[in-house]
């Protein structure tokens, strides 16, 4: 277990600056995600983490050893890479006892953490093939447990699991999960897949164009997330943008009105900066689809364009008057038919509200 | 798999009858005619059987120690091995590094270096020779070993470069990174990850840099004046230039001259198979 730390870290390829002004504390034993869409450099700082990118400016520490100038193989860390990369030419065994064989270990003593980790990731039985007569989900547990030979300090994982399918993917997840509790390295994950992040994330790191859009567990992320970004790329489906607009009230006190609905509530200026709710101000309430509740008094109207069964859950698109393919999630079978009317209503406490250019304006709701 | 028809499968197979004869059949007649006497081979019209058969021009070249036609041919036979084995492991232990760093290494010149090198190696060999022989006159290097392994050398390293350059771009990068977080150095990597993937090129360029190496005349007849470094296509062609031609002798030379490579290329067969790629990236 070691803390890790980022400070100030920056990668540029030309006068393409990839990633932009990286801090972060990673604690020990964290299992911390980093996720974005594609081209957000998570991959890059994963990389620039295990030593195979250079780091143009900045620090970077393990534990209390400064090591961006360290090289890959005197870092400690291991990593797991999306494409797996097992020697195709060694038996699992030697796949897993390779670093192993690198740091001049004797054969018994190879011998001896190849098998206790082949136990770990039920493997012992296939420890005398190739990669290419293994599974896709196998080939994924030998790539861990290569990773697990030289009792590394930082686990890094690229994507580990995207190239198994649905099923695969959630058994290995969990075991990952299990492995994380019972080895308590730390460990830095790379995905694209939310909800592989909120599902094993201690913490998530979301990035965009090469910066941290923001940094927290799971949760904070799903209720307060601090742009228009993180909200939209958190959760499933993604959070609807309403635009709205700040309209003057008695007594000190502003409402803020979904545009094209008569949903209107009061907010108390004394508590927000007032340059971000100006009277006339454009800004945007986003709502996320499992708290618009259909209900005939419902203030937020639209026409049906299409629904989605999805057994436990239902999705129903909708057009409303600004805003094209909303979408509301609902519990169970609904039977709604596109073309038809809908209302929906929310609660208050629901409603995130963001500034025009997408920054969260917070407290959000009275 | 597409199922082929009766009459494709005919195709298919007399197409590859007619390769098969017409690659083997100048071996065949190679054969005959160093098993014919030469009666046989001097009366038209040449017949394929031919009415006695002995091995005598064997015997002359590899059993009879005495006679200067043996002498010759194993002295050319010794030289031959010498200079081609060596000028294929010296190529090659330089061609893995070089190979390695223009495919896996980053920097724009190194590229260029790559073209550069495969410029020589289009250059005609007569445009060379007359620098390389007045150097090689100066450096008293004319008749020995190391004249033609260096001359050698020179074309055969560009060429093994380019061969395992372009194999090597077929490994995925991964399998450079992987090893490098495990804890090795780049020529770890080298030794234990691309060699051994890459053994079938590994293969096919050592055979390659062989057969240049046992077939080449041209600098070896300038280079090289007696048995002391002559190569065997030298000392076949020697015994062509006499004043009377002794076809058997020259075809039983040249029959014998082919065991060596084509002998290498049986053993190498099993590495030439490729394959070992599957299942080491992806699924």
């Amino acid at each position: 277990m070691t803390a890790l730390s980022l400070k100030n870290i920056n990668k540029s390829f030309g006068d393409i600056r990839v990633i932009q002004n990286i801090n972060l504390d990673i604690k020990p034993g964290e299992f911390v995600v980093f996720v974005g869409p594609s081209g957000c450099g998570k991959s890059t700082l994963l990389r620039m983490i295990a030593g195979l990118e250079d780091i143009s400016s900045g620090e970077f520490w393990i534990g209390d050893r400064r090591a961006d100038q360290l090289p890959a193989s005197e870092r400690d860390i291991a990593m797991v890479f999306q494409s797996y990369a097992l020697y195709p030419h060694m038996t699992l065994a030697e796949n897993i006892g390779f670093p192993l064989r690198l740091a001049k270990l004797p054969k018994d003593q190879i011998n001896n953490k190849v098998q206790e980790i082949a136990s770990i990731l039920q493997l012992e039985h296939l420890l005398d093939r190739k990669p290419g007569q293994i599974s896709g989900g196998q080939r994924q547990r030998v790539a861990i447990g290569r990773s697990l030979a030289r009792d590394p300090k930082v686990i890094l994982l690229d994507e580990p699991l995207s190239n198994l399918d649905a099923a695969l993917r959630l058994e290995m997840r969990i075991e990952l999960a299990k492995l994380h509790k019972q080895l308590e390295a730390t460990m830095i994950y790379v995905t694209h897949d939310q909800v592989e992040a909120m599902t094993l994330a201690d913490r998530i790191v979301i990035l965009n164009n090469g910066e941290i859009a923001q940094i927290g567990s799971p949760l904070e992320l799903y209720q307060t997330p601090i742009n228009t970004f993180v909200a939209e790329f958190i959760g499933s489906p993604k959070m609807n943008l309403f635009p709205a607009s700040v309209n003057e009230k008695k007594s000190q006190k502003k409402s803020i009105q979904i545009i094209g609905s008569n949903d209107e509530f009061a907010v108390d200026t004394n508590q927000h900066p007032p340059q971000e709710l100006q009277t006339g101000n454009q800004i945007q309430v986003g709502i996320r689809p499992e708290h618009l509740v259909p209900s005939d008094t419902g203030k937020i109207k639209g026409t049906v364009t299409s629904t989605e069964q999805l057994g436990s859950d239902t999705y129903i698109y909708f057009d409303s008057d600004t805003i094209k393919q909303a979408v509301a999630r609902i519990n169970g079978v609904a039977s709604i038919r596109p073309g038809e009317n809908i209302c929906f209503a929310v609660a208050h406490e629901h409603y995130h509200l963001f500034t025009s250019k997408g920054n969260r304006i917070k407290p959000t709701v009275l | 798999m597409i199922k082929r028809s009766k009459i494709q499968t005919a195709i298919v197979y007399s197409s590859a009858i007619l390769l098969g004869l017409v690659l083997l059949c100048p071996v065949l007649w190679l054969f005959i005619m160093s098993v014919s006497s030469t009666k046989d081979l001097t009366t038209l019209p040449l017949s394929w059987i031919p009415a006695d058969i002995s091995f005598n021009n064997y015997i002359s070249l590899i059993g009879d120690f005495d006679s200067t036609s043996a002498e010759s041919f194993l002295y050319a036979l010794r030289n031959s091995l010498i200079v081609a084995i060596s000028a294929t492991v010296l190529s090659l232990s330089v061609a893995i590094p070089a190979a390695y760093s223009l495919s896996r290494l980053p920097g724009k010149r190194r590229s260029s270096l790559l073209f550069i090198a495969i410029a020589t190696f289009m250059m005609p060999p007569v445009a060379l020779v007359l620098p390389l022989y007045s150097a090689m006159a100066s450096l008293g290097l004319l008749n020995t070993h190391i004249a033609l392994i260096a001359v050698y050398c020179g074309v055969l390293v560009p060429f093994t470069t380019w061969l395992l350059k372009s194999n090597f771009d077929a490994i995925p990068i991964d399998l450079d990174e992987a090893p490098l977080i495990d804890g090795a150095n780049r020529l770890q990597i080298i030794w234990y990850i691309t060699l051994p993937i890459a053994k079938p090129a590994l293969g096919a360029a050592a055979l390659m840099a062989v057969l240049m190496a046992w077939d080449e005349f041209f600098y070896a007849l300038l280079f090289t004046n007696d048995i002391r470094a002559k190569t065997l296509p030298v000392a076949i062609a020697d015994f062509a230039a006499g004043r009377v031609a002794d076809y058997g002798l020259i075809s039983a030379a040249g029959i014998l001259a082919t065991i060596p490579p084509v002998s290498m290329a049986y053993f190498l067969q099993k590495s030439l198979v490729s394959g070992l790629m599957s299942g080491s990236v992806k699924g």
